[in-house]
């Protein structure tokens, strides 16, 4: 690995002064299980890198008006473990429980999940379907962006030189929603997502709304409105006609490619049967 | 960059100057001679180096020696005490769990973490806690045989 300075500031004005340092490759540290294994394959040639898990407000989960807010360096096994998280956005928890392996999700955190903004991340399409807010702090002061306008392609997102994921704000979901999250990897534990589908569901007026998400089948992680639509149409529970025009749809949107995990082929075919399951798994909590 | 950390390790304090770049796994072993965490794949797949990093199984080829500063590390030298093994290296010997060895501390500590944690595992329980170590000798199956055995031996003695 080649060396590089490291820096644990207890503020802000210190973390970002360091990142913010023009002419050097600065990279904020959480849980490291990007930065270490790019650093050691020399993809990634930091010069600096800032270990942000000492500022405030990092470490820490709490209820505020907006709902729950999840700083970004807590641990992927911290989050599928926290009652709070359960509770109302147990999708997140369930999305969580998926990355990686023990081991994995003991360091690996959610900042850092969004912030390599791999498209086959696992807590993409949960955070989607949860319409998430990143808090994003840096050179100009502290900013808000939709996890919706968030990711721009593979590895690339909205954040600018010298910004750092702060936390998470997921809002309150509509009364009685509940989601399920369902992933397929080669191996299970360890290995990065081949497919995942996010699906959350909500009582309304007549019948129910959903949202549907999608990872590892395009540039960035989606949701595919017009499947959402469909199912959102229906009076009532959708039936096995609307289900599977909804998965046709949500197939349709997707531009999977083929790569050492998979075919683009079977990322569809796994696409269908994902998004099967985890319909089902809603409609049965619903 | 050097920077002056300490490490309890085992329950002996080390104070250790370490390189911003060099991982916790380097330095237990190349600085501090302490050699049961294995370099195995460096890429957080295998679990051959897998230490108790504050109560909590980690990666050590995935944590920089720095970030460690101040932490409690546990290791498989730290398992016997006063030449008594470890109620899981006994299980682990009993039930022929190890064959050529690589995986074993790493094994240890993923299970050692579990039963800190949840003393009464399922079978479930074990293949999660274990998952992210490989063993391409044993077949797994009597790892997790000994790691149910251990438990119970475990709970018994209380």
């Amino acid at each position: 690995m080649r060396p590089f300075d490291y820096y644990k500031p207890k503020d802000f004005q210190e973390a970002i002064a360091l990142l913010s340092q023009e002419g050097k490759k600065t990279f904020p540290l959480a849980g490291a299980t990007d930065l270490v294994p790019m650093a050691r394959d020399e993809r990634w040639l930091p010069d600096i890198v800032v270990d942000i898990k000492a500022l405030p407000g990092l470490r820490e989960m709490k209820l505020t008006d907006e709902g729950l807010y999840v700083g970004a360096a807590m641990t992927m096994n911290e989050i599928a473990a926290s009652p709070l998280v359960k509770s109302k956005w147990d999708v997140l928890a369930q999305g969580a429980s998926s990355v990686g392996h023990n081991q994995v999700r003991n360091r690996a955190t959610v900042g850092g999940n969004i912030a390599t903004s791999s498209p086959a991340a696992d807590t993409p399409p949960s955070l989607l379907v949860l319409e998430a807010i990143v808090v994003a702090r840096g050179p100009e002061g502290e900013r808000r962006i939709p996890i919706t306008e968030f990711f721009l392609g593979p590895r690339r997102n909205a954040l600018k030189k010298g910004e750092i994921i702060v936390g998470l704000i997921l809002p309150n979901p509509p009364e009685g929603a509940v989601g399920s999250y369902h992933r397929i990897s080669r191996r299970h534990g360890a290995d990065l997502a081949i497919v995942g589908v996010a699906v959350l569901a909500y009582p309304k007026a007549e019948g129910f709304g959903w949202r549907v998400a999608l990872g590892a089948v395009a540039p960035t992680p989606i949701r595919v409105p017009q499947a959402e639509a469909t199912l959102s149409a229906a009076p009532g529970k959708p039936d096995e006609a609307v289900i599977s025009q909804a998965i046709q749809e949500a197939v349709a949107a997707s531009k999977p490619i083929d790569d050492i995990r998979a075919t683009a082929k079977y990322r569809r075919e796994m696409i269908a049967t994902l998004m099967r399951k985890a319909v089902e798994d809603v409609l049965e909590k619903l | 960059m050097l920077h002056e950390i300490t490490l309890k390790i085992n329950g002996e304090e080390y104070q250790v100057a370490v390189k911003s770049h060099h991982t916790l796994l380097s330095v237990l072993r190349e600085q501090l001679g302490i050699t049961s965490p294995k370099r195995g794949c460096e890429n957080g797949e295998c679990g051959a180096c897998t230490v108790i990093l504050d109560g909590k199984p980690v990666n050590s080829c995935m944590v920089l020696a720095v970030e460690a500063d101040g932490s409690t590390i546990e290791t498989t030298e730290g398992l016997a005490k006063g030449g008594d093994l470890h109620p899981l290296q006994e299980a682990f010997i009993e039930h022929n769990a190890v064959q050529c060895g690589f995986c074993t501390p790493g094994m240890l500590m993923s299970a050692k973490a579990l039963l800190d944690f949840n003393p009464h595992p399922t079978e479930e329980d074990i293949k999660v806690a274990l998952a992210g170590n490989l063993c391409r000798c044993t077949g797994y199956y009597r790892i997790i045989e000994a790691v149910k055995d251990a438990a119970t031996k475990m709970e018994a003695k209380k």
